[in-house]
């Protein structure tokens, strides 16, 4: 594949979900390396954007560019992390059948993971900290612990775009650290990076620029300059809150 | 038209039928809009079989069908509630647990008897045109104590539907609140199983109510509506099932004719409005 | 039990026994996919739907295999399309399509002579009479299932397990979906000269969570749901021709004492297990 300067796109993009429009004229770049907050209220769109450059939600106006191709193409090439408490607890599926999950396109149809994909799913649960329990039932282990089998999952399928929904949804401090720390070595080696977060300390912990969305984008830029007390109230409307200090509450 | 609608009930065992099936589709309308509201529909579907060995044994030992039913519905719901409560297993496998092994032993009772085949299909579509005076009776009563309850408990049960936790919140007892419905659910396709056998009473229960559903935003419309469409597509099924038999030489049967009516109207109203959503999203999209 | 040992020696039992243990181990196998997806009430809806098109088959003297199969089909496609306007959820357009259906194939079997009969079989099966055709379409569709099962097992069960993600990898879930649900509908059908439309339900999801009991593991979930499934099938048929009961009915009982039993044991050894050891009761 040759060498792109953008890992996304965003032209004017309008998507829609079972025909009503939930998410109009969003525009902006994301660069190799690069990490997007999206920020926004529930119901914001923040889940449909993820999945409008996935390209599972089908948008009315606009484009999408991944990688320097459509979305359908780039598949193989982008990474998504749901959120934990979405999957299944009682699915009888181990935690490292989860990391190689990641690797089946690689594996292909009709095949079996070999010993390299079982190695590369180890190293990607050694990065998470979480080797010694390659073996035990994915629903067995903590939310936190959960989120980081799905990021290993992702680090597995050697993406060079990382879509995560709300990854530090409800997750304990380790897992936060683990996951800060693992979302930056895979920016150092090129990768990408879009999290939609209700988080403000850890968008900027996590990325450097960031959308602020609700129906329509209120901003996309850096993220010192996107996050000010004007913009997150036009956001969020009346459910923002502003204190003497100049800091800002945001009721979800 | 008069003579079509009307004509069929000079027969006593017509006129029977369809004060039956009217009170049984105002109950089970009714009913339904608790069960689309609370999502039970696989629970309904399950009682309808679960209560079936009950009938079977009564019915081998020439006991009242009506306790028989009683009893296994009864043991079901019992069941259903220890196996929740083991976590072991989910909701939807317990009920799919149950509904096998009650109806299997429903099946192996009746197949102990000689030509079990006739007995099978009594039990399984009811007989409609056979129900006497008595168990018009039985009806009235379990359906005006059925209906009774959910009046009293309405914005209750509403509530609890809603919104569990604010339920709880307020200090509702919400275990008890289900074990209600679920009671008043079983008894109602306990009802409706000599008319309507044990496989065509659930469409008594969620045909009309999803209809309605459709129709209205509100429950007590939705409701009221429901009602309605019970009584009346009873009505129209039997109706049509007597004049295809007499006039045109043609056995329908009633139970199921009457559920064809009321799935007709439920895809007929499915279709309208779909219609009307698919324009009025179409505007949208192009006004965006 | 002299009884017992008079009926292998008729070629009617025998050919019933190789039915019944077929249908046992396809139905235990598939139905874990059942319970992965927690379909256990759309088998109970296609047990009722297939019905119409059984007895439209037998009306027309085609293929009843292939009768409840394409009749399955048109009833997923009206679930799927009346489902599509969500003002009302699945379970509701699922019990709406059920009670219909099987209401529809009571009326076309109602029009016919000699229904109750009939009509019985199609609901609680007779293994007795299953015919040579029977067999070869129930191994036919045993070996056509079940390989597909294996070939796309990953495929399938990351489907199962992560819809959006096996999305966002770019495998085509509805096709993995249909696929399963394929799976599902015909082996209910093949299954109906055995044990009937309704309690092909009993097979399809019994055995399946009595393998879950005892183990975590998707693999040997699979193989235990074949066994258990298998052994319901034998044990039930010679349960059947012990006390004269329907083969049907008590198959489907054998299959859910199966569960109760494996329910009672592995509750015991479940508490001892769930004991917090230390590094867990961290996490």
């Amino acid at each position: 594949m040759a060498e792109v300067e953008a890992a996304l796109v965003l032209d004017g993009v309008t998507a829609a979900y079972d025909r009503d429009p939930v998410l109009r004229g969003v525009t902006g770049t994301v660069p190799v390396g690069g990490s997007l907050a999206l920020i926004g209220p529930n119901g914001a769109g923040k889940s449909t954007l993820i999945r409008a450059i996935l390209g599972l939600v089908p948008i009315v106006a606009g484009s999408v560019e991944v990688l320097g191709t459509t979305p359908a193409h780039a598949r193989a090439l982008v990474a998504y992390v749901p959120q934990a408490d979405q999957l299944d607890r009682e699915f009888p599926v181990s935690v490292l059948q989860v990391v190689l999950m990641g690797r089946y396109r690689m594996v292909g149809w009709l095949r079996r993971p070999n010993a390299a994909h079982r190695r590369a799913a180890m190293d990607a649960l050694a990065e998470v900290g979480l080797a010694d329990r390659a073996d035990e039932r994915f629903g067995v282990l903590s939310g936190g612990q959960r989120q980081r089998v799905l990021l290993a999952r992702a680090v597995a399928q050697e993406a060079r775009l990382l879509l995560l929904d709300e990854p530090f949804n409800g997750v304990d401090a380790t897992t936060t650290d683990a996951l800060l720390a693992v979302l930056a070595r895979l920016r150092a080696d090129g990768v990408a990076v879009v999290m939609s977060t209700h988080d403000l300390s850890v968008a900027h912990l996590a990325c450097d620029e960031a959308c602020l969305l609700n129906g329509e984008q209120f901003a996309f830029a850096a993220i010192a300059e996107a996050l000010t007390s004007e913009r997150l109230k036009a956001t969020y409307g009346s459910s923002a809150l502003l204190l003497d200090d100049g800091a800002t509450l945001l009721a979800r | 038209m008069r003579e079509l609608l009307i004509e069929p009930f000079q027969a006593g065992y017509m006129r029977r039928a369809i004060v039956e099936i009217v009170v049984l589709g105002v109950l089970g309308g009714v009913i339904g809009v608790h069960v689309l509201l609370r999502r039970l529909s696989f629970l309904t579907e399950v009682v309808q079989h679960t209560v079936f060995p009950g009938i079977a044994i009564a019915f081998a030992f020439g006991q009242s069908l009506l306790v028989g039913a009683l009893t296994t519905g009864l043991a079901s719901v019992v069941l259903l509630t220890m196996l929740g409560r083991t976590r072991r297993i989910d909701a939807d496998s317990a009920m799919a647990v149950l509904f096998a092994v009650f109806l299997a032993v429903g099946v192996v009772v009746v197949s102990r008897r000689r030509g079990f085949q006739s007995d099978l299909t009594a039990l399984l579509f009811g007989r409609i045109l056979a129900v006497d005076e008595r168990q018009l009776i039985d009806t009235f009563v379990v359906a005006g104590l059925c209906l009774v309850v959910l009046a009293v408990l309405h914005k209750e049960l509403v509530l609890r539907a809603f919104d569990q936790g604010g339920a709880e919140a307020l200090g509702y007892p919400v275990n008890r609140l289900d074990l209600v419905l679920d009671a008043v659910i079983a008894l109602a396709v306990v009802a409706g199983i000599r008319a309507m056998g044990t496989v065509l009473v659930v469409a008594l229960v969620i045909t009309p109510a999803a209809t309605a559903r459709l129709l209205c935003r509100r429950v007590g419309t939705s409701m009221a509506v429901a009602a309605v469409l019970g009584a009346v597509g009873g009505w129209l099924g039997l109706v049509i099932s007597y004049d295809a038999s007499v006039h045109h030489g043609w056995r329908l049967a009633p139970g199921a004719t009457l559920v064809m009516v009321l799935t007709i109207g439920f895809v007929l109203v499915a279709a309208g409005s779909w219609f009307v959503r698919h324009r009025r999203v179409r505007a949208l999209v192009v006004a965006a | 039990m002299s009884r017992l040992v008079d009926s292998f020696q008729s070629p009617l039992f025998r050919r019933a026994m190789i039915e019944a243990i077929c249908v046992g181990l396809i139905a235990g196998v598939v139905g874990v996919h059942v319970i992965l997806r927690r379909l256990p009430f759309f088998v109970t809806a296609m047990s009722h739907a297939t019905f119409p098109g059984v007895v439209l088959a037998s009306a027309a003297g085609v293929s009843l295999f292939v009768g409840g199969t394409a009749f399955g089909f048109v009833v997923v496609a009206a679930v799927l399309l009346l489902g599509a306007g969500r003002v009302l959820d699945n379970t509701a357009v699922i019990g709406v399509v059920l009670a219909g259906s099987f209401a529809l194939g009571m009326m076309i079997l109602s029009t016919r002579p000699s229904s109750s009969k009939d009509l019985s079989a199609f609901l609680v099966g007779s293994v007795l009479t299953v015919t040579n055709a029977d067999i070869a379409t129930t191994i036919g569709v045993g070996i056509a299932v079940l390989g597909l099962l294996a070939l796309l097992h990953k495929e399938l069960v990351l489907g199962a397990f992560d819809s959006d993600g096996a999305g966002a990898l770019g495998y085509r879930t509805v096709l993995l979906d249909a696929i399963v649900l394929g799976a599902i509908t015909v082996t209910l059908v093949s299954a109906i000269p055995a044990v009937g439309t309704l309690l092909a339900v009993a097979l399809l999801t019994v055995p399946a969570l009595t393998a879950r009991l005892w183990t975590d593991r998707l693999g040997t979930t699979m193989l235990l749901a074949g066994i258990f499934g298998a052994a319901s099938g034998a044990i039930g048929l010679c349960a059947a021709a012990t006390w004269s009961v329907a083969a049907g009915g008590s198959i489907a009982l054998t299959a859910g004492a199966v569960f109760a039993v494996s329910l009672a044991a592995t509750s015991i050894g479940h508490r001892r297990r769930t004991r917090p050891p230390p590094r867990l009761a961290v996490g």
